[in-house]
């Protein structure tokens, strides 16, 4: 039995995928690949499923985030609060505005510990990211409440997380702004890169429309320098068929969770984070922490289960960050977790025998 | 009974997608079988041929023309408190690059014979703060680059090709995008080369510009775990870039024939307005076929009346946007340019036009000017 971390292949049956070929067919007939309407009823879709009043679709899920900053006029001399264990591109985004990340330490669901943000903020602070790491909506109420105490803005990092929600509400909803990745192992994804932002705020949204697209207000007129980051036609063809699917694979991926969850619960060697109940998570990655994980990494690899890590590395301690000036030690938690976690196949195509069978190996690598 | 009305779109972009449609669609449903969408092989096997085609020894698929400019000038190590030359009759991202690099764009004023960058007044526009020149070889006709490069090489400046509307084009043998440092280009839709959306490509044989390139394009990733500098996501689609090597294909059959037609528009309209001509040394491939008309908003309702859909490149220079108001420039301070946004006009020009169309789109100008 091979389990791949990568369910790409499993995605569409044969017949779905020649009807989405079909849609694809009927685009090149029209013609329209720069902003066309499979482009607008993605975002007007996108905006309903959030319950947001504006989606806007991007290049990519760091494009999102980064025009995100933007429309806030974050730039030099700000500083952006975010957590450090996440993708690259959630400091990259802030640097990229030539703001500054002030990183904070992570809980034990590996999501940012609101308790030391208040401490984290700083005179230059203008906006707290959290992110939605790995799927999990982090303490949402916290974290508003610590804002608009200190009258700071929010950008949810919703990259990986469409389908989320906390006590009901979709992940992306409570910030001033969010993005969303479309990347292919993302809940929400096409066939290639893609990316969202949604927001409630007109004038942020109306900016965003612009900037994304040259800052043109017509053909022939630019009101600001804007960049190119439209959501390629294209793939708002894809992403409007997954948007059909999406509730029903996250659906899946808890069920698997869950599945994983209890079969793995009295292995000592195994920690399995809380999962409160008022979270809705994607688990875009199912992840836990395992003891002599390299070894057992080997072992997963020779019984065929592919099993990842996400990521060894927090961002304080890349090469990138030198100039931040973070040492060893800042982070103890997510420096601790970034030894021992694992990231199990978790998607939503693995069959029940698939799940089985990954419990008994773990199961079977702690006996031996 | 009446004639049946002829229409003349200004693009065509369904006719020319159909006669290539199963190979595209083979190739896209070749992406979908494998599931390798981010940086898939077809990625690299664009770049290749890319690369063979320009001449060059790299070539890195982006995400779209603009972010080709971007990065390549990031890359040459544009920022804050610099200057990028480049000309102001162009697309508005031939400037944005570097403003949004947090540079100042410079502009130089173009030649009435090519309407680009006219190097005698190059020099005149360089300071100690320049770090690029970029000249644009505008509607598929390359600027004059000789004396560009030379004056680049005596001030020890590197200067970037906006080879955005030239795919194809050569100076003095040479392709467009091999001349330069590195040449940037897009493959928007309406490009000789394109996607089928959004996409770009940057053309070097500078090694150390190329190695930092595909990182700046992937996060500044050295490998899956280590980022080496902060960077965006501006790669290049694995579904278009199979849909682009694809067009790369025909591309040179489908250059001949818009040359074909350009050959036929000037015959037919030389003595109405002033057509391009190629300059010695130079293989223009007519992107834009564009005209220097009298009284053009008055040819444009005619030729609409007549069902031939003109268009303008551009109205607006980029230094008189409301974007580049905090520059200070006055209309008139390039007085080509100035002079020239008035009278260009870009007639439609694809090899799919019907000999009934290519006959509306001469008649149509010729009548305009009672000739």
């Amino acid at each position: 039995m091979r389990i791949p971390y990568n369910y790409l292949d499993r995605q569409f049956g044969p017949a779905e995928t020649e009807s989405i070929l079909d849609d694809l067919r009927a685009l090149v007939r029209t013609g329209e690949f720069t902003i066309g309407p499979p482009v607008l009823e993605f975002e007007r879709r996108l905006g309903a499923m959030i319950g947001v009043k504006h989606a806007i679709g991007t290049n990519t899920g760091t494009d999102a985030l980064i025009l995100a900053l933007k429309a806030l006029s974050i730039g030099p001399g700000d500083e952006v609060i975010t957590q450090v264990n996440t993708f690259y591109a959630t400091a990259g985004a802030i640097v990229a505005v030539g703001a500054r990340p002030v990183f904070v330490d992570v809980d034990d669901q590996y999501g940012i510990d609101a308790r030391l943000i208040e401490a984290a903020i700083t005179p230059r602070t203008k906006v707290i990211l959290p992110v939605h790491w790995a799927g999990l909506p982090p303490d949402m109420p916290a974290i508003m409440d610590c804002a608009r105490r200190r009258g700071l803005y929010v950008v949810e990092d919703a990259c990986p997380a469409t389908g989320a929600a906390y006590a009901g509400k979709a992940a992306g909803s409570f910030g001033d702004l969010a993005a969303f990745s479309m990347h292919p192992l993302k809940p929400l994804h096409v066939w290639g890169d893609g990316g969202a932002i949604v927001t409630d705020d007109d004038r942020a949204a109306r900016w965003l429309r612009l900037y994304r697209n040259h800052g043109m207000v017509n053909r022939d007129e630019i009101e600001m320098w804007g960049v190119n980051q439209r959501l390629q036609t294209l793939q708002a063809v894809v992403a409007n068929r997954v948007l059909d699917r999406v509730e029903g694979w996250v659906d899946r991926r808890i069920e698997i969770a869950g599945c994983l969850d209890r079969g793995l619960a009295d292995v000592p060697q195994v920690r399995v984070p809380p999962r409160p109940p008022e979270r809705r998570n994607a688990f875009q990655l199912y992840i836990v922490r395992c003891e002599r994980r390299e070894e057992l990494l080997k072992y997963l690899a020779t019984q065929d289960v592919e099993a990842k890590v996400h990521y060894p590395i927090p961002l304080h301690l890349q090469p990138a960050a030198r100039a931040l000036g973070y040492k060893r030690g800042d982070f103890p938690v997510a420096e601790a977790q970034a030894e021992d976690i694992v990231t199990l196949p978790g998607h939503q195509f693995l069959t029940d025998a698939e799940v089985d069978y990954m419990i008994d190996r773990v199961r079977r690598f702690y006996r031996r | 009974m009446e004639p049946t009305a002829i229409r003349v779109p200004y693009v065509a972009l369904p006719l020319r997608a159909a006669r290539v449609k199963r190979e595209l669609m083979a190739a896209i449903e070749k992406v979908v079988d494998h599931g390798v969408y981010i940086l898939g092989p077809e990625v690299g096997d664009f770049e290749r041929c890319f690369a063979r085609y320009c001449g060059t020894r790299y070539a890195v698929g982006v995400g779209d023309g603009t972010s080709a400019l971007i990065l390549t000038l990031k890359g040459l190590g544009v920022g804050p408190g610099d200057e990028v030359i480049t000309a102001p009759n162009s697309f508005v991202a031939s400037a944005s690059s570097a403003a949004l690099l947090g540079a100042t764009p410079r502009f130089v004023d173009v030649r009435r014979e090519d309407m680009n960058m006219d190097p005698a007044l190059l020099e005149g526009a360089i300071s100690p703060r320049t770090k690029a020149i970029v000249p644009v070889h505008l509607a598929g006709h390359p600027a004059d680059m000789e004396p560009i490069l030379k004056i680049g090489e005596r001030y020890g400046i590197p200067v970037v090709e906006d080879a955005a509307q030239a795919v194809g084009t050569t100076y003095h043998g040479k392709r467009a995008g091999s001349l330069g440092r590195a040449g940037c280009f897009s493959l928007h839709p309406l490009k000789n080369l394109h996607a089928l959306g959004d996409a770009g490509v940057i053309a070097t044989d500078d090694e150390g510009l190329y190695q930092w390139l595909l990182k700046a394009r992937n996060h500044g990733l050295r490998s899956r775990d280590e980022v080496e500098f902060w960077s965006p996501n501006s790669r290049l689609d694995t579904l278009q870039a199979a849909v682009l090597s694809v067009m790369l294909e025909h591309l040179d059959g489908w250059i001949r024939e818009r040359r074909e037609l350009a050959e036929q528009f000037k015959a037919g309209l030389r003595d109405v307005v002033r057509v391009p001509d190629e300059a010695p040394g130079c293989f223009h491939t007519y992107q834009t076929f564009v005209v220097l008309a009298e009284r053009r908003n008055a040819l444009i309702d005619h030729l609409r009346e007549r069902g031939v859909d003109a268009k303008v490149h551009y109205p607006l220079a980029i230094h008189m946007q409301p974007a580049a108001r905090s520059l200070g420039h006055r209309p008139d301070a390039f007085p080509v340019t100035y002079e020239l946004a008035d009278r260009v006009l870009s007639l439609p020009i694809y090899g799919e036009m019907t000999p009934e169309q290519r006959a509306a789109v001469i008649d149509g100008v010729r009548s305009f000017y009672g000739a």
